[in-house]
């Protein structure tokens, strides 16, 4: 059936040519993309679910934002033997004790013996038989919100840490990474799509089949091990998500789009006016496909919140504290099949990061009903 | 049709070779040096070591190097020794790994494929609906759901809440003292007899497309065809003496192929119900019921029909979805195929097993996405016949 | 049995009604308010007869096509008015006895008909479905592969070709094919919107031919849509102008083509270049169609009309009979002035 979206009206009533020379070019700029927003949002929010998944994000960025300021506040003076209580990883409720390793206990579970577990990622070499190492001596404790010293109100790990503390930290850990991983993923895929499309040629061939490739190699196992071979912290972690997951699928969808930006006659007409390669390509292909990058931006955090947290949950990785290292903790401590009657150590983190997911892909979602008209209702 | 399948076969071909020679990038840039790491390993003797640095080439130019490395990964199928199992040879310990990581895959991806087309279909034609929300509330979930923690999340309820299901692993040791059978010996038999049933009735049906027009009768034998070839197969597992060691065995697979089927079905749904909704919107929907033709029979010989294409299309991108999703599944349930046996291998610093393990999981990948470019030709006539 | 395998057409004896649509509206509910597509439109369709229905893209042409086959999307309504077929209401009929008449006594050839295979079936089959679903008696598979053969040598198709599918055929094939498959259950009436509207000027006027050829020897009834004039013209004995979901003006094709009433239809025709008349002066249309969700008051034309009025703005002008078999819905029809330099 015909198109039936009716062009806005009323534009072009209180058209007044003395305030149109009058108005600096940025301020036109301002309205026009003001305008386009607002009849976007308004798409959007037709969407009820993407709206959810906003709200979520929010959700979780004062969660981000509370950290620091608890810790400089509320929690600023709970020290315990010199250390803060709070504090997201050393900063503990317990007693180190040093311990002498008599024998090796494997985690009936994972076949990894226990010791080697607690000591995986750490950076730290694995200790032997005879070796004696620091063992803190805590066991996870229930929520407690008051009447005693240290109010722990989701609980504690196996460390005796405080899981409310390391809940609130890992979604600052998460927003980083996510932040990472979706700009240099989505900036690269843009790039790449855009010169594989606006040139063609031989760079596209070469381009493409890069692409190709990097869709074929799966992307855990290679990080399983390169984060065996080299110490993969989190800003590393983002960086090469963001590279592995920007040369293939992205790249290709970004260039379909580019292409077809690059058949509009303002092309042809930004050439004839002498425009070159990359003032085309910044200036004219590019921000008709920023849309589009947006998009696949929010499902890139997705992505790469779901990796760091599952090579976290295996161990793998360099970080001080994330939601996969609390789920991690809790497995690795054998605490894997009590479920809910120590839900403090497995719930928050395994809901956070569930939550966290789910928000940026509503938000996607909600964002392709929005730049793909096909996904309407009407 | 023969050509376009010829050609992605060689595009394939090459893109594993591109792959293979990744892997040996990633080994040199590595921050150890090969030759010393092994040499340092107390588990191998001196000997062996010899042994090892010729095979590799390591005394010689990097580009004889890559060589040997190419070599030795595919027509050698020698991909070395483990260092942590000293001297079991790689090829070995991840050759026994394959079929049981292939099981999990082809399983979880199949059923959560029918699945989820069924549902999505479903959900896309009832728009709207209560029933609709629910089904994409669900889906979302699953489909965002933190994987581990749901894994972990099954176990503790099927295991150890119901006692349903065994507590992971691959089989109960205690049914096999004493077993005449090997499990692998086991396992083995289990799958060539589904890849003989799918085998079989593949062949059936060409044999019946070929002898009859009406599409009647055709779906008639279809049914007919694939009813009896499982009625023979059960017959064959009643009476066969591993029959209850299989039943071990396929007791073990239950929750870790449900949890993996779960999340990729949710998946499936999702992409299913979106092509389904544009599908609905081209013209030939709106031809086929000025044509009268009932409600049911538009949904499924023509929406469905035709959103199965990009669905099958984008199931190669749901593909590191599951190959991540497996080797998680892997390590949860202590299921021993090649994601656990490279997690081991990574923890045990065990370079040649865990390299070999990621190149297997790249030729399963690869062989995916032919499987997934073949089934594309068939399902669409514009590649199987070219105009 | 060759007797059943003729194509025809299954209407009654030429001249008498068959096809009659009364006073209806309809109307799309949207979020920003009700479009009214269709309002109060009139008109009948008699046995082996062409009309035509004229006006600008989005004046609910389609919407009327739409409403006769009951195939609307959901958002419609159809707040008023009756589409009899040989006396029989169709708005009153339930969702299955509706399904068991599409095809079978309605057919359409779609706007884009193009697109109106489906991509993964041959053409063949698809013409087959039809024939299964609503040919009286069950045909063997050879009986239904020799109608669509005939069915393809009538409208000028290799009946070989059957066996392809549609990206194996040019539009212009495959226009011809949505032709042959409207015809497949000899249908008492075709309806073909805008049926060659996204071909090339030669393959449409081939088209246009012998589709023309074909109705005449069938002595099938057609409803012609198009937003071209002079399409309809060629093809049509009666037509019809539509503007914004009115229907404007109603009559035989020569007198509206020659003696255009209405101000709107005298417009069109100067803005139309003439296919078969010497070379005349175009006036382009000015102006936009109007918003259906809040339509001008009065007369819908008024904001474009050179003729209005302060009646035009205040009442609806009604469709009043100007001569033989000819109406108008306008207050100043006698103002129009007589079009200049077209003659047959
Ligand atoms: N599903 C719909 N919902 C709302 N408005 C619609 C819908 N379909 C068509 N319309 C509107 O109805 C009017 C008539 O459309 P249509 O019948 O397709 O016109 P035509 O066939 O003459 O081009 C247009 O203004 C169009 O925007
Ligand atoms: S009624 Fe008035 S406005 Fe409408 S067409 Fe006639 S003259 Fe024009
Ligand atoms: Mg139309």
């Amino acid at each position: 059936m015909a198109d039936t979206l009716t062009p806005p009206t009323g534009e072009l009533e209180n058209f007044d040519p003395q305030r149109v020379v009058e108005e600096p070019l940025w301020r036109v700029r301002l309205r026009l993309g003001w305008r386009s927003f607002r009849r976007n949002w308004a798409l959007f929010n037709d969407n009820k679910m993407g709206v959810v998944g906003l709200a979520i994000i929010a959700l979780f960025g004062l969660m981000a934002l509370a950290h620091p300021i608890l810790m400089a506040t509320i929690w600023s003076n709970h020290l315990e033997g010199g250390k803060n209580v709070y504090d997201i990883r050393a900063g503990a409720d317990s007693i180190i004790v040093t311990k002498t390793i008599v024998e090796e206990v494997t985690d009936p579970l994972t076949e990894i013996s226990q010791i080697e577990a607690m000591f995986l990622g750490t950076g730290v070499n694995i200790p032997e038989i005879g070796d004696t190492i620091e063992s803190p001596l805590a066991n996870p404790a229930p929520p407690v919100f008051s009447g005693v010293k240290h109010p722990h109100i989701l609980g504690t790990d196996p460390f005796g840490g405080d899981v409310f503390s390391q809940l609130l930290f890992g979604a600052r850990a998460a927003f980083l990474l996510g932040a990472i991983a979706a700009i240099s993923s989505v900036a690269l895929a843009t790039l790449v799509g855009t010169i594989s499309a606006y040139f063609g040629g031989v760079i596209d061939t070469l381009l493409m089949r890069l692409a190709d490739l990097v869709i074929l190699i799966p992307l855990l196992p290679l990080l399983i091990v390169v984060s065996g071979f080299w110490n993969v912290e989190l800003t590393m972690l983002g960086i090469l998500i963001g590279i592995l997951s920007g040369l293939g699928g992205t790249a290709i969808i970004l260039k379909s789009q580019a292409l077809s930006v690059k058949v509009k006659p303002f092309i042809d007409a930004a050439r004839i006016a002498g425009g070159g390669h990359w003032r085309i390509i910044t200036r004219h292909i590019i921000p008709n496909v920023l849309p589009l990058s947006f998009l696949y931006m929010m499902f890139a955090v997705t992505g790469a919140i779901f990796t760091e947290a599952a090579l976290s949950f295996l161990g793998l990785l360099n970080i001080q504290q994330s939601w996969g290292i609390m789920i991690n903790i809790a497995h690795t401590q054998g605490y894997t099949l009590e479920g809910f009657d120590v839900w403090w150590l497995m719930f928050p983190a395994g809901l956070a990061i569930t939550l966290f997911s789910a928000g940026f892909f509503l938000v996607g979602r909600a964002m392709d009903e929005v730049v793909n008209p096909r996904l309407r209702k009407r | 049709m023969v050509k376009y399948i010829a050609k992605r076969f060689g595009q394939i071909f090459i893109l594993f070779y591109v792959f293979l020679a990744l892997l040996f990038l990633l080994l040199d840039l590595q921050p150890g040096d090969i030759s010393q790491q092994f040499v340092g390993n107390p588990n191998i003797p001196p000997e062996a070591k010899v042994i090892m640095v010729r095979q590799l080439g390591l005394d010689q130019p990097k580009i004889v190097q890559l060589g040997h490395h190419l070599w030795n990964y595919s027509f050698g199928m020698d991909m070395g020794v483990s260092w942590s199992s000293y001297p079991r040879e790689v090829a070995d310990i991840l050759f026994t790994a394959l079929p049981r990581t292939v099981f999990l895959f082809l399983t979880a991806t199949v059923l959560s494929f029918w699945l989820g087309f069924y549902t999505g279909k479903l959900v896309a034609w009832r728009r709207g609906t209560v029933v609709e929300k629910s089904v994409m509330v669900t889906s979302i979930f699953f489909w965002t759901v933190f994987y581990p923690w749901f894994a972990i999340l099954m176990l503790w309820f099927f295991a150890s809440q119901l006692g349903w299901f065994p507590i992971g692993k691959f089989i109960t040791v205690e049914t096999w003292i004493g077993s005449p059978f090997s499990a692998d010996s086991v396992f083995i038999l289990m799958l060539t007899s589904i890849a003989a049933v799918t085998l079989v009735y593949g062949i059936l049906r060409l044999v019946i497309d070929r002898s009859t027009d009406d599409p009647r009768s055709r779906q008639n034998l279809h049914r007919i065809a694939l009813w009896s070839l499982i009625a023979v197969a059960t017959v064959f597992w009643a009476f066969n003496s591993r029959r209850t060691y299989a039943m071990d065995i396929l007791w073990h697979t239950v929750v870790p192929v449900l949890t993996l089927t779960l999340v990729n079905f949710a998946g499936t749904t999702l992409l299913t119900r979106s092509s389904m909704l544009e599908t609905l919107r081209e013209d030939y929907i709106l031809t086929a019921r000025a044509k009268g033709v009932p409600e049911s029979t538009i949904r499924d010989r023509h929406a469905a029909r035709n959103a199965m294409l990009p669905v099958t299309t984008s199931l190669v991108l749901q593909l590191a979805v599951v190959i991540a999703g497996g080797v998680i599944t892997e390590q949860i349930f202590s299921w021993p195929g090649l994601g656990r046996a490279l997690l081991g291998a990574i923890t045990a610093e065990d370079i040649p097993v865990a390299m070999g393990a990621l190149a297997l999981i790249g030729v399963l990948s690869l062989l995916a996405h032919l499987v997934a470019d073949i089934t594309y030709a068939f399902l669409d006539p514009r590649i199987r016949v070219q105009g | 049995m060759a007797q059943t395998l003729e194509i025809e057409s299954r209407g009654g004896k030429a001249g008498t009604p068959l096809l009659e649509v009364q006073n209806l509206v309809m109307h799309y509910g949207t979020k920003e308010g009700d479009v009214s597509a269709v309002e109060d439109v009139t008109f009948t369709l008699n046995n082996g007869e062409a009309i035509g229905l004229v006006g600008e893209s989005g004046c609910g042409k389609t919407s009327i096509a739409l409403t006769l086959l009951r195939l609307l999307p959901d958002n419609s309504v159809v707040k008023s008015g009756d589409v009899r077929l040989d006396g029989e209401s169709l708005i009153g009929l339930d969702e299955e006895q509706m399904r068991r008449r599409r095809w079978r006594d309605i057919s359409m050839v779609f706007q884009g008909a193009m697109n109106s295979w489906n991509p993964v079936y041959r053409i063949g089959d698809q013409i087959r479905e039809a024939l299964r679903l609503h040919w009286p008696e069950t045909l063997t598979y050879q009986e239904e592969t020799e109608r669509i053969a005939a069915l393809f040598e009538l409208v000028g198709l290799n009946p070989a070709t059957m066996e392809r599918y549609p990206h194996e055929f040019s539009g212009g094939m495959r226009q011809r094919a949505v032709i042959a498959m409207a015809l497949s259950c000899n249908p008492k009436v075709i309806i073909a919107d805008e049926p060659t509207t996204a071909l090339d000027v030669i393959v449409q006027d081939q088209i246009l031919r012998e589709l023309k050829k074909i109705q005449k020897e069938l002595g099938m009834s057609i409803i012609y849509i198009s937003h071209d004039i002079a399409v309809i013209a060629e093809v049509t004995e009666r037509m019809g102008v539509m503007y914004a979901g009115k229907l404007v003006e109603l009559g035989s094709t020569i007198e509206v083509f020659h003696r255009p009433k209405h101000p709107y239809s005298y417009l069109l025709l100067k803005s139309t270049p003439s296919i078969t008349g010497p070379r005349r002066k175009l006036a382009p249309l000015e102006g936009e169609p109007p918003n259906l969700i809040e339509p001008p008051s009065g007369c819908r034309f008024h904001p474009r009309c050179p003729f209005a009025t302060q009646q035009c703005i205040d009442e609806d002008p009604p469709l009043t009979t100007v001569g033989e078999g000819h109406s108008v819905a306008c207050w100043h029809w006698q103002e129009v002035p007589e079009i200049g330099g077209l003659q047959k």
